[in-house]
């Protein structure tokens, strides 16, 4: 129990100790990552080396790729739709993230409380991420946000004269992230499943000290859930960079209405597919590699000083 | 390929990546030009067919194929369909890997895409052998050649229509543009609906703004008797032009007459014009079907395009669809008897009726099991109707054709929300334009 | 620590880890039930406030599920979400299949690729985790960074270079590319998923059942993947989910047309080149929902059900 709550709160990384590597060890390690290091080199490391190439080139996707060194890295910052959509992306990220994921947690936490029907609760609030992924989802969620639709309807009650807002280029974005914070599903469940990690001992123990529940929180679920609440924060940080999808299938492809919702995956997809530039999608997919690559290692080198492993720290 | 080989080794890829793209360029074009011999009919052949559309032309194919397949009982058709935006996203993948199939539904915008970079046979060896292009109209065929080689065969036809709401105008007390209209009295029009329509809830409007649809600008420079594209693959109209078009329309867009964007956004993929809240819209006119579908209701009439300046509307017959070898067939004798099949035979031309458009062949047209009030019926008597006035040749698209079309979609969009002028519309559509239009 | 030494001593039989938890005794029950009365009025709380969310979080299903029963006209620009002219016949046209290929060719195509995507997931996925998590060798934290490193990528700009690969080595019109890097545990987000739950279980478990001589593939086998049950129906889930509603994919590898997958097959109903027929395609996005639903309905309780995890820590 001791050791357990030990863990539980904030500790120094464990100390690197030089070390020999045991070849039992070696060997064991190795087998286990063999369909990992196949795949990796079998079907991802290449095709990624050929995009990184096909960055520095002129493809155009139906003849030999043309060497132009620098030069689509040149005319990206100096494309006004690619700074557009940099921008579009940036708000998406540093907004709707956080919302998405504290509305996660807190409906995780809301569905892990002991009551009757939260098997009912989890479903229906999954729902949501199901139809997300469906093509109807874009007939579906203008439907909502139409003249006159739900949201208009509840907004003119509150005195809010915006109208459909899928036609109004101020108010898309708004809804782009309306729709991924109302689909909190995945976060939520893997939360749900980080939740149940936490041993109930651990609350029935800090009951006995007398602890609130915010106090149970801070002390026991955030810190146990933390390597939960990294893989949550990280990867959906990555996913809203790389946000596609919706704004696709939303706008129908085109990233309107003027330009609102034109997210920086779905500019590459244009460049590459519609254009033709091939280089210059694959120049713009590895500028968002070095920025996304970045704002990852930060987030790995912070997360040493509040991410708690029970199974590391010894 | 040399370069990419080269640094892809140096990069030390693994082996599989490499062989990956050795294999990639030892594909050459094979099959285009050269010699054609009879389609065989003893040795076992399966050649590949694709083509967009919905569910309705899927079991029209199914149909049409098995009727190729009774004819060649040695060739068997290996179909595969998506929805037009899927369907090219599947071909461009294709035309990297070198891995087309042996037919292909081609579409004028991306003909030229193709044909230029070396995808597309050559079918003029063909024509006598395997393929009779004769019930072909000469200048409809010469739609699907580029420099002297025939890349692909048109199946049927389209051509620009104004299509009418008549219960609109009925419920509004209008008449439709009266004959041989000119694009003036066609804005006067539009400003009459609008003030007749103010009124009704929702508001009823004459259309959306037609000038920031990129086809409608090049038939009206066509107007002036010229093609939009030099034959060389360029553009043939000036900055003025555009200008000058894109103003027409302003005093609409200041008038607010014009369907607003606003509301056109959030109904796409429909249109104000089929939720019954503008009276009309230019369009080709196989899209009838669509919009008596969409719309809820039959009275959807057709009239001519507006006239130029010199009284002549200046049509041209657009090849709906058309029907193209890839390059790397291994059959390309079997693939040109399939797309003589579907291009002349009489029973195909039953099956599809006008789903395609007006079929090309006349053999097709007679076949057709046209039903009086049907949907058929409207579109041939259209076209029939406006037989004298298709004058022009259709226009063969530049090599970046679907990027400055989207452009001047983009563009258009932003002028409608009022984000740019016209001279900002013309300058970066122009900057687009040489950027996505290989100079020759 | 001692419940924990129990629970060693236990590994060798594998008792105790798929042991039920203890059952209540009848005192506490009764104890249990009177507490949950005084909580009566916290619990009405509850869930009116869950109730409430539902009905925001269900409205645009709501809507979509009704909207199946419209005739195609009334479906786009419609704010009511309930029919004025109720018709069965959207279900009829989905159902009855597309040029010659049934409805249950689709659905069979899908349930296919997505049963074996989970089970390659869930495999590849945890073999990998444990050697990133479980075992030191060398070399483990750069394949670590490499596999991080795959998530930045957008996709789009490896579909070529991917294509490239599977049309060389024959695979196209198969379910292969679709499959072989499921099983290769290509996809980082689910290694990442694993790893970052396989290490937070306590590491004594493991250390234990060393001394008491048991090798990498048994504490994988007979401690990892039973306390792993979390995160692995997670895992499942999102695989099912995805792999359902994947369309890059199957458009881009699937070209028989009694191979398609549903989402390809739902896309069909809607051709801006000719006459669409919204409704059916509602419709088929409403029985495309079905499965994933009816999946995610059984599977969910084992996310938060009956995992002796409690019995094992303290």
């Amino acid at each position: 129990m001791t050791t357990l709550t030990r863990d539980a709160a904030p500790s120094s990384a464990p100390a690197k100790r030089a070390r020999r590597w045991k070849p039992s060890e070696v060997r064991a390690g190795y087998a286990f990552l063999t369909p990992w290091l196949l795949g990796f080199f079998l079907l991802t490391a290449g095709p990624m080396i050929a995009s990184l190439y096909l960055a520095f080139t002129d493809y155009n996707l139906f003849t030999d790729p043309q060497w132009v060194g620098f030069d689509n890295f040149t005319q990206l910052f100096q494309d006004p739709r690619f700074l557009q959509s940099a921008k579009v992306t940036a708000i998406y990220v540093l907004v709707g993230t956080p919302v998405k994921l504290v509305a996660a947690l807190a409906v995780a936490m809301l569905l892990n409380m002991k009551h009757r029907g939260q098997g009912a609760y989890r479903s229906i609030f999954y729902a949501p991420s199901l139809i997300g992924a469906s093509v109807s989802i874009a007939i579906v969620w203008k439907a909502m946000f139409i003249d006159d639709g739900i949201v208009d309807t509840v907004g003119q009650f509150f005195g809010m004269q915006a109208g459909g807002w899928v036609g109004n280029p101020d108010m898309t974005m708004p809804m782009m992230i309306l729709l991924a914070v109302w689909q909190f599903g995945a976060p939520m469940v893997i939360f749900l499943a980080g939740l149940k990690q936490v041993p109930a001992e651990l609350y029935e123990a800090a009951s006995v000290d007398g602890a609130g529940p915010v106090r149970k929180f801070l002390r026991i679920t955030l810190p146990m859930l933390s390597p939960v609440i990294f893989f949550n924060l990280l990867l959906e940080t990555i996913a809203a960079f790389q946000v596609f999808s919706s704004a696709f299938i939303i706008s129908g492809g085109s990233g309107g209405p003027a330009g609102s919702t034109l997210f920086y995956t779905l500019y590459l997809y244009i460049r590459g597919f519609n254009d033709f530039r091939m280089g210059y999608a694959s120049a713009m997919a590895w500028v968002l590699v070095i920025v996304v690559g970045v704002i990852t290692a930060i987030f790995f080198k912070t997360s040493k000083s509040w991410v708690h492993y029970s199974g590391d720290a010894r | 390929m040399k370069t990419r080989n080269k640094l892809t080794m140096a990069l030390g890829v693994t082996t599989v990546f490499a062989l990956a793209l050795s294999g990639c360029s030892s594909s050459d074009d094979s099959g285009s030009g050269g010699d054609a011999a009879a389609v065989s009919t003893d040795e076992d052949i399966t050649i590949s067919l694709a083509w967009w559309g919905n569910d309705d032309r899927a079991a029209k194919y199914e149909q049409a194929v098995d009727l190729f397949e009774k004819a060649h009982p040695n060739i068997t058709v290996q179909t595969q369909f998506q929805a037009w935006d899927d369907y090219w996203t599947a071909r461009n993948t294709e035309a990297a890997g070198k891995a087309l199939p042996d037919v292909m539904q081609m579409d004028l915008s991306y003909l030229r895409q193709y044909a230029a970079t070396g995808q597309l046979g050559d079918l003029s060896a063909q024509e006598g052998v395997n393929l009779d292009v004769s019930g072909l109209d000469e200048s409809l065929l010469e739609s699907g050649a580029i420099d002297g080689k025939q890349y692909a065969i048109p199946t049927s036809t389209n051509t620009l229509a104004l299509f009418y709401n008549a219960d609109i105008t009925d419920a509004l007390g209008m008449e439709p543009p009266a004959d041989g209209y000119t694009w003036d009295e066609f804005d006067q029009w539009f400003l009459d609906v609008a003030k007749a329509g103010a009124s009704e809830d929702p508001a009823v409007y004459g259309g959306a703004d037609y000038a920031v649809t990129f086809w409608f600008f090049l038939q009206w420079f066509m107007q002036s008797g010229e093609q939009p594209f030099t034959e060389d693959g360029q553009l043939n109209f000036t900055q003025d032009d555009m200008k000058e078009w894109l103003n027409s329309t302003a005093d609409l867009r200041d008038a607010k007459a014009v369907y607003p964007v606003e509301k056109a956004k959030q109904l796409e993929p429909l249109t104000g014009f089929t939720t019954n809240e503008a009276a009309a819209e230019v369009s080709w006119d196989n899209f009838l079907a669509g919009y008596v579908a969409d719309s809820g209701t039959e009275n959807i009439e057709m009239l001519p395009i507006p006239a130029g300046d010199d009284g002549q509307q200046h049509l041209f017959y657009k090849p709906s669809m058309l029907l193209a070898p890839s390059s790397s067939s291994e059959h390309p004798d079997a693939a040109a008897a399939l797309i003589d099949f579907l291009i002349n035979d009489p029973e195909v031309g039953t099956i599809f009726g006008t789903s395609k458009g007006v079929p090309a062949v006349a053999a097709q047209r007679d076949a057709m099991d046209v039903e009086a009030g049907s949907i058929d019926e409207k579109v041939v008597a259209y076209e029939d109707s406006v037989a004298d006035i298709v004058t022009e040749s259709a226009p063969i698209p530049v090599q970046g054709f679907g990027a400055i079309e989207a452009e001047f979609k983009r563009l258009g969009e932003e002028l409608q929300y009022g984000n740019i002028t016209v001279d900002e519309f013309v300058e970066q559509w122009w900057a687009n334009a040489e950027q996505n239009i290989p100079q020759s | 620590m001692t419940e924990n030494t129990i629970a060693v001593e236990h590994v060798g039989a594998q008792h105790l880890i798929t042991e039920p938890p203890v059952r209540d005794t009848g005192a506490a029950a009764t104890l249990r039930r009177s507490a949950r009365r005084r909580k009566g009025l916290k619990g009405l709380g509850f869930h009116a406030f869950v109730l409430a969310l539902t009905v925001v979080i269900l409205y645009p299903a709501v809507w979509m599920f009704l909207s199946a029963f419209k005739p195609s006209s009334d479906i786009i620009g419609e704010v009511n979400p309930i029919p004025t002219d109720w018709t069965l016949d959207n279900f009829t046209k989905a159902l009855s299949g597309i040029g010659g290929v049934s409805f249950w060719t689709f659905f069979g195509n899908s349930l296919i690729l997505a049963v074996l995507s989970v089970i390659g997931i869930v495999l590849s996925a945890t073999v990998s985790a444990y050697a990133f998590s479980r075992i030191e060798f060398p070399g483990r934290n750069i394949w670590f960074g490499l596999m991080i490193g795959t998530l930045l990528l957008p996709f789009h700009v490896v579909i070529i270079p991917q294509y490239i690969i599977f049309n060389n080595l024959g695979m196209v019109n198969t379910f292969w590319p679709l499959l072989l890097g499921k099983f290769l545990a290509s996809e980082a987000f689910f290694v990442f998923l694993m790893v970052q739950f396989m290490r937070n279980l306590p590491r004594e478990l493991d250390e234990a059942a060393r001394i008491d001589g048991a090798g990498h593939v048994r504490i994988f086998r007979s401690i990892m993947l039973p306390l792993m049950r979390p995160p692995i129906i997670t895992a499942s889930i999102f695989a099912f989910i995805w792999s359902w509603n994947d369309f890059l994919g199957p458009l881009l590898y699937l070209k028989k047309p009694d191979l398609y997958s549903l989402p390809i097959a739902l896309r069909l109903y809607v051709d801006q080149t000719s006459v669409s027929d919204y409704g059916a395609q509602m419709a088929m996005a409403v029985l495309a929902l079905v499965p994933v639903l009816l999946f995610f309905i059984v599977f969910q309780r084992y996310i938060v059900d009956g995992v002796a995890t409690q019995g094992l820590k303290g």
